[in-house]
Protein backbone atom coordinates (compact mmCIF):
# COMPACT_ATOMS: atom_id res chain seq x y z
CA UNK A 1 0.00 0.00 0.00
CA UNK A 2 1.05 3.58 -0.60
CA UNK A 3 2.23 5.40 2.46
CA UNK A 4 1.27 9.06 2.60
CA UNK A 5 2.26 11.47 5.36
CA UNK A 6 2.24 15.21 5.99
CA UNK A 7 5.93 15.53 5.34
CA UNK A 8 5.57 14.17 1.79
CA UNK A 9 2.67 16.51 1.09
CA UNK A 10 4.66 19.48 2.39
CA UNK A 11 7.76 18.53 0.37
CA UNK A 12 5.69 18.07 -2.80
CA UNK A 13 3.84 21.35 -2.30
CA UNK A 14 7.12 23.16 -1.72
CA UNK A 15 8.59 21.71 -4.92
CA UNK A 16 5.46 22.74 -6.83
CA UNK A 17 5.53 26.28 -5.46
CA UNK A 18 9.21 26.55 -6.28
CA UNK A 19 8.55 25.51 -9.88
CA UNK A 20 5.68 28.00 -10.07
CA UNK A 21 7.94 30.79 -8.82
CA UNK A 22 10.69 29.86 -11.31
CA UNK A 23 8.02 29.84 -13.98
CA UNK A 24 6.61 33.24 -12.99
CA UNK A 25 10.07 34.83 -12.90
CA UNK A 26 10.56 33.96 -16.58
CA UNK A 27 7.08 33.82 -18.12
CA UNK A 28 5.87 37.24 -16.97
CA UNK A 29 8.92 39.28 -18.11
CA UNK A 30 9.09 37.39 -21.43
CA UNK A 31 5.42 37.99 -22.17
CA UNK A 32 5.91 41.69 -21.37
CA UNK A 33 9.01 41.88 -23.55
CA UNK A 34 7.28 40.27 -26.52
CA UNK A 35 4.30 42.61 -26.10
CA UNK A 36 6.75 45.52 -26.27
CA UNK A 37 8.33 43.99 -29.39
CA UNK A 38 4.85 43.90 -30.88
CA UNK A 39 3.94 47.49 -30.01
CA UNK A 40 7.28 48.93 -31.12
CA UNK A 41 7.22 47.31 -34.56
CA UNK A 42 10.37 45.28 -33.82
CA UNK A 43 8.31 42.11 -34.06
CA UNK A 44 7.38 42.97 -37.66
CA UNK A 45 11.05 43.27 -38.55
CA UNK A 46 11.82 39.89 -36.94
CA UNK A 47 8.75 38.38 -38.61
CA UNK A 48 9.73 39.57 -42.09
CA UNK A 49 13.31 38.44 -41.69
CA UNK A 50 12.54 34.92 -40.48
CA UNK A 51 9.38 34.28 -42.53
CA UNK A 52 11.15 32.26 -45.26
CA UNK A 53 12.98 30.03 -42.75
CA UNK A 54 10.02 29.52 -40.44
CA UNK A 55 7.94 28.68 -43.50
CA UNK A 56 9.94 25.45 -43.80
CA UNK A 57 8.34 24.30 -40.54
CA UNK A 58 4.86 25.51 -41.46
CA UNK A 59 5.29 28.45 -39.06
CA UNK A 60 4.87 32.22 -39.41
CA UNK A 61 7.97 34.43 -39.11
CA UNK A 62 7.13 35.63 -35.60
CA UNK A 63 7.45 32.02 -34.36
CA UNK A 64 11.23 32.62 -34.52
CA UNK A 65 10.86 34.58 -31.27
CA UNK A 66 9.36 31.51 -29.57
CA UNK A 67 12.03 29.19 -30.98
CA UNK A 68 14.91 31.43 -29.89
CA UNK A 69 13.54 32.06 -26.41
CA UNK A 70 13.19 28.29 -26.00
CA UNK A 71 16.62 27.39 -27.41
CA UNK A 72 18.56 30.08 -25.58
CA UNK A 73 16.55 30.67 -22.40
CA UNK A 74 14.11 27.89 -21.52
CA UNK A 75 10.66 26.47 -22.12
CA UNK A 76 9.08 28.94 -19.72
CA UNK A 77 10.39 31.81 -21.84
CA UNK A 78 9.02 30.06 -24.94
CA UNK A 79 5.66 29.75 -23.16
CA UNK A 80 5.76 33.44 -22.29
CA UNK A 81 6.36 34.33 -25.96
CA UNK A 82 3.56 32.02 -27.09
CA UNK A 83 1.18 33.71 -24.64
CA UNK A 84 2.00 37.15 -26.04
CA UNK A 85 1.70 36.17 -29.72
CA UNK A 86 -1.43 34.91 -31.40
CA UNK A 87 -0.47 31.52 -32.84
CA UNK A 88 -2.83 28.73 -33.86
CA UNK A 89 -2.95 25.41 -31.99
CA UNK A 90 -1.27 23.75 -34.98
CA UNK A 91 1.59 26.25 -34.85
CA UNK A 92 1.92 25.88 -31.08
CA UNK A 93 2.05 22.09 -31.51
CA UNK A 94 4.86 22.27 -34.08
CA UNK A 95 6.83 24.67 -31.88
CA UNK A 96 6.21 22.47 -28.84
CA UNK A 97 7.62 19.34 -30.49
CA UNK A 98 10.63 21.21 -31.87
CA UNK A 99 11.31 22.73 -28.47
CA UNK A 100 10.88 19.54 -26.45
CA UNK A 101 13.84 18.11 -28.39
CA UNK A 102 16.07 21.17 -27.89
CA UNK A 103 15.70 23.81 -25.19
CA UNK A 104 17.66 25.68 -22.48
CA UNK A 105 20.74 24.78 -24.47
CA UNK A 106 23.05 27.17 -22.64
CA UNK A 107 22.23 25.43 -19.37
CA UNK A 108 21.60 21.86 -20.47
CA UNK A 109 24.56 21.31 -22.81
CA UNK A 110 27.05 21.82 -19.95
CA UNK A 111 24.92 19.52 -17.74
CA UNK A 112 25.09 16.78 -20.39
CA UNK A 113 28.82 17.31 -20.71
CA UNK A 114 29.22 16.80 -16.98
CA UNK A 115 27.38 13.51 -17.40
CA UNK A 116 29.83 12.44 -20.10
CA UNK A 117 28.40 13.64 -23.44
CA UNK A 118 30.53 16.14 -25.42
CA UNK A 119 28.80 19.48 -26.12
CA UNK A 120 29.14 19.22 -29.91
CA UNK A 121 27.56 15.76 -29.95
CA UNK A 122 24.60 16.71 -27.74
CA UNK A 123 24.02 19.93 -29.69
CA UNK A 124 24.05 18.00 -32.96
CA UNK A 125 21.51 15.36 -31.96
CA UNK A 126 19.21 17.76 -30.12
CA UNK A 127 19.16 20.49 -32.76
CA UNK A 128 19.03 17.85 -35.50
CA UNK A 129 15.95 16.21 -33.99
CA UNK A 130 14.38 19.61 -33.32
CA UNK A 131 14.77 20.91 -36.87
CA UNK A 132 14.00 17.49 -38.36
CA UNK A 133 10.77 17.13 -36.40
CA UNK A 134 9.81 20.67 -37.45
CA UNK A 135 10.33 19.87 -41.12
CA UNK A 136 8.29 16.65 -40.84
CA UNK A 137 5.44 18.23 -38.86
CA UNK A 138 5.43 21.24 -41.17
CA UNK A 139 4.65 18.88 -44.04
CA UNK A 140 2.26 16.55 -42.18
CA UNK A 141 0.18 19.20 -40.44
CA UNK A 142 -0.19 21.71 -43.25
CA UNK B 1 1.95 51.49 -20.05
CA UNK B 2 -1.25 49.76 -21.14
CA UNK B 3 0.90 47.48 -23.27
CA UNK B 4 3.10 46.44 -20.36
CA UNK B 5 0.05 45.75 -18.22
CA UNK B 6 -1.41 43.59 -20.96
CA UNK B 7 1.81 41.57 -21.17
CA UNK B 8 1.93 41.25 -17.40
CA UNK B 9 -1.62 39.89 -17.25
CA UNK B 10 -1.00 37.45 -20.10
CA UNK B 11 2.09 36.19 -18.31
CA UNK B 12 0.26 35.76 -15.01
CA UNK B 13 -2.55 33.90 -16.70
CA UNK B 14 0.00 31.49 -18.16
CA UNK B 15 1.65 30.99 -14.78
CA UNK B 16 -1.72 30.17 -13.21
CA UNK B 17 -2.56 27.69 -15.99
CA UNK B 18 0.63 25.76 -15.36
CA UNK B 19 0.70 26.16 -11.56
CA UNK B 20 -2.67 24.53 -10.99
CA UNK B 21 -1.33 21.36 -12.62
CA UNK B 22 2.28 21.49 -11.46
CA UNK B 23 1.64 21.85 -7.72
CA UNK B 24 -0.70 18.82 -7.34
CA UNK B 25 1.58 16.85 -9.64
CA UNK B 26 4.69 17.56 -7.59
CA UNK B 27 2.84 16.29 -4.52
CA UNK B 28 1.90 13.07 -6.33
CA UNK B 29 5.50 12.64 -7.54
CA UNK B 30 6.86 13.14 -4.04
CA UNK B 31 4.51 10.43 -2.72
CA UNK B 32 5.51 8.12 -5.56
CA UNK B 33 9.19 8.64 -4.89
CA UNK B 34 8.89 8.22 -1.12
CA UNK B 35 7.20 4.88 -1.74
CA UNK B 36 9.93 3.59 -4.02
CA UNK B 37 7.65 3.53 -7.08
CA UNK B 38 10.51 4.76 -9.27
CA UNK B 39 12.50 1.60 -8.56
CA UNK B 40 9.43 -0.49 -9.38
CA UNK B 41 8.94 1.38 -12.67
CA UNK B 42 12.61 0.81 -13.40
CA UNK B 43 12.25 -2.96 -12.95
CA UNK B 44 9.20 -3.02 -15.23
CA UNK B 45 11.15 -1.27 -17.96
CA UNK B 46 14.03 -3.74 -17.69
CA UNK B 47 13.38 -5.56 -20.96
CA UNK B 48 13.32 -2.59 -23.41
CA UNK B 49 16.39 -1.14 -21.71
CA UNK B 50 18.21 -4.44 -22.05
CA UNK B 51 17.83 -4.18 -25.83
CA UNK B 52 19.91 -1.00 -25.78
CA UNK B 53 22.57 -2.55 -23.59
CA UNK B 54 21.50 -1.21 -20.21
CA UNK B 55 21.13 -3.17 -16.99
CA UNK B 56 18.98 -2.04 -14.07
CA UNK B 57 21.70 0.31 -12.81
CA UNK B 58 22.16 1.81 -16.26
CA UNK B 59 18.44 2.32 -16.81
CA UNK B 60 17.90 4.11 -13.51
CA UNK B 61 19.45 7.49 -14.51
CA UNK B 62 17.16 7.50 -17.58
CA UNK B 63 14.04 6.82 -15.51
CA UNK B 64 15.06 9.56 -13.06
CA UNK B 65 15.76 11.99 -15.92
CA UNK B 66 12.44 11.21 -17.63
CA UNK B 67 10.50 11.90 -14.45
CA UNK B 68 12.52 14.62 -12.69
CA UNK B 69 14.69 16.21 -15.38
CA UNK B 70 18.17 16.27 -16.82
CA UNK B 71 19.91 17.71 -13.76
CA UNK B 72 18.70 14.88 -11.54
CA UNK B 73 19.43 12.21 -14.15
CA UNK B 74 22.95 13.58 -14.62
CA UNK B 75 23.45 13.55 -10.86
CA UNK B 76 22.56 9.86 -10.78
CA UNK B 77 24.90 9.09 -13.70
CA UNK B 78 27.80 10.91 -12.04
CA UNK B 79 27.21 8.91 -8.90
CA UNK B 80 27.00 5.65 -10.83
CA UNK B 81 30.20 6.40 -12.76
CA UNK B 82 32.06 7.19 -9.54
CA UNK B 83 30.85 3.97 -7.98
CA UNK B 84 31.73 1.99 -11.11
CA UNK B 85 28.12 0.91 -11.64
CA UNK B 86 27.98 1.91 -15.33
CA UNK B 87 30.55 1.39 -18.09
CA UNK B 88 31.75 4.17 -20.44
CA UNK B 89 29.74 2.46 -23.21
CA UNK B 90 26.61 2.58 -21.10
CA UNK B 91 27.26 6.24 -20.26
CA UNK B 92 27.11 7.10 -23.97
CA UNK B 93 23.81 5.28 -24.43
CA UNK B 94 22.31 6.88 -21.31
CA UNK B 95 23.55 10.37 -22.26
CA UNK B 96 21.98 10.12 -25.71
CA UNK B 97 18.61 8.96 -24.42
CA UNK B 98 18.58 11.51 -21.61
CA UNK B 99 19.48 14.48 -23.81
CA UNK B 100 16.41 13.90 -25.98
CA UNK B 101 13.87 12.65 -23.46
CA UNK B 102 13.91 14.23 -20.01
CA UNK B 103 11.54 16.14 -17.70
CA UNK B 104 8.72 14.53 -19.67
CA UNK B 105 6.14 15.52 -17.09
CA UNK B 106 7.05 19.16 -16.59
CA UNK B 107 7.81 19.94 -20.25
CA UNK B 108 4.61 18.22 -21.34
CA UNK B 109 2.48 20.17 -18.87
CA UNK B 110 3.86 23.50 -20.08
CA UNK B 111 2.85 22.88 -23.70
CA UNK B 112 -0.34 20.98 -22.92
CA UNK B 113 -1.57 23.98 -20.98
CA UNK B 114 -0.96 26.01 -24.16
CA UNK B 115 -3.06 23.59 -26.23
CA UNK B 116 -0.67 21.02 -27.73
CA UNK B 117 -1.90 17.37 -27.59
CA UNK B 118 -0.37 15.06 -24.96
CA UNK B 119 0.83 12.19 -27.15
CA UNK B 120 2.71 14.30 -29.66
CA UNK B 121 4.61 15.87 -26.77
CA UNK B 122 5.72 12.56 -25.27
CA UNK B 123 5.91 9.84 -27.94
CA UNK B 124 8.33 11.45 -30.41
CA UNK B 125 10.85 12.24 -27.67
CA UNK B 126 10.78 8.77 -26.14
CA UNK B 127 10.78 7.00 -29.50
CA UNK B 128 13.55 9.10 -31.07
CA UNK B 129 15.56 9.00 -27.82
CA UNK B 130 15.27 5.22 -27.72
CA UNK B 131 16.15 4.85 -31.38
CA UNK B 132 19.22 7.10 -31.15
CA UNK B 133 20.31 5.29 -27.98
CA UNK B 134 19.91 2.01 -29.88
CA UNK B 135 22.17 3.30 -32.67
CA UNK B 136 24.80 4.27 -30.09
CA UNK B 137 24.50 0.81 -28.53
CA UNK B 138 24.97 -0.88 -31.92
CA UNK B 139 27.98 1.28 -32.57
CA UNK B 140 29.39 0.35 -29.14
CA UNK B 141 28.95 -3.34 -29.95
CA UNK B 142 30.60 -2.88 -33.32
CA UNK B 143 33.58 -1.04 -31.80
CA UNK B 144 34.00 -3.68 -29.14
CA UNK B 145 33.89 -6.46 -31.74
CA UNK B 146 36.48 -4.87 -34.03
CA UNK B 147 38.70 -3.98 -31.08
CA UNK B 148 38.43 -7.56 -29.81
CA UNK B 149 39.31 -8.78 -33.27
CA UNK B 150 42.39 -6.55 -33.42
CA UNK B 151 43.63 -7.77 -30.08
CA UNK B 152 43.22 -11.36 -31.25
CA UNK B 153 45.08 -10.77 -34.48
CA UNK B 154 47.93 -9.06 -32.63
CA UNK B 155 48.21 -12.05 -30.33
Amino acid sequence: MLEVNGEMLARGARAGLKTTWELAKVVVPTAMLVVIFKASGLLDVITDFFAPYMGLFGLPGEAAVVLFSGYFVNLYAAAGSILALSLSTKEITILAVMLTFAHSLLVELPISRKAGSPIGYTLLIRLGCSLGSGLILGVILS
Amino acid sequence: MMVLWEGFLQGLKGVWTVARVVIPLMIVLEIAQSNGLLQKLNRRLARPFKAIGLGEEGAFPIVVAMVFGLTFGSGVILNHVQEGKVSPQETKVIGTFMALAHALIEDTIIFMSLGAPLLILVLPRVMVGYFMAYLVHRRNQHTMLTEGHNIQSVN
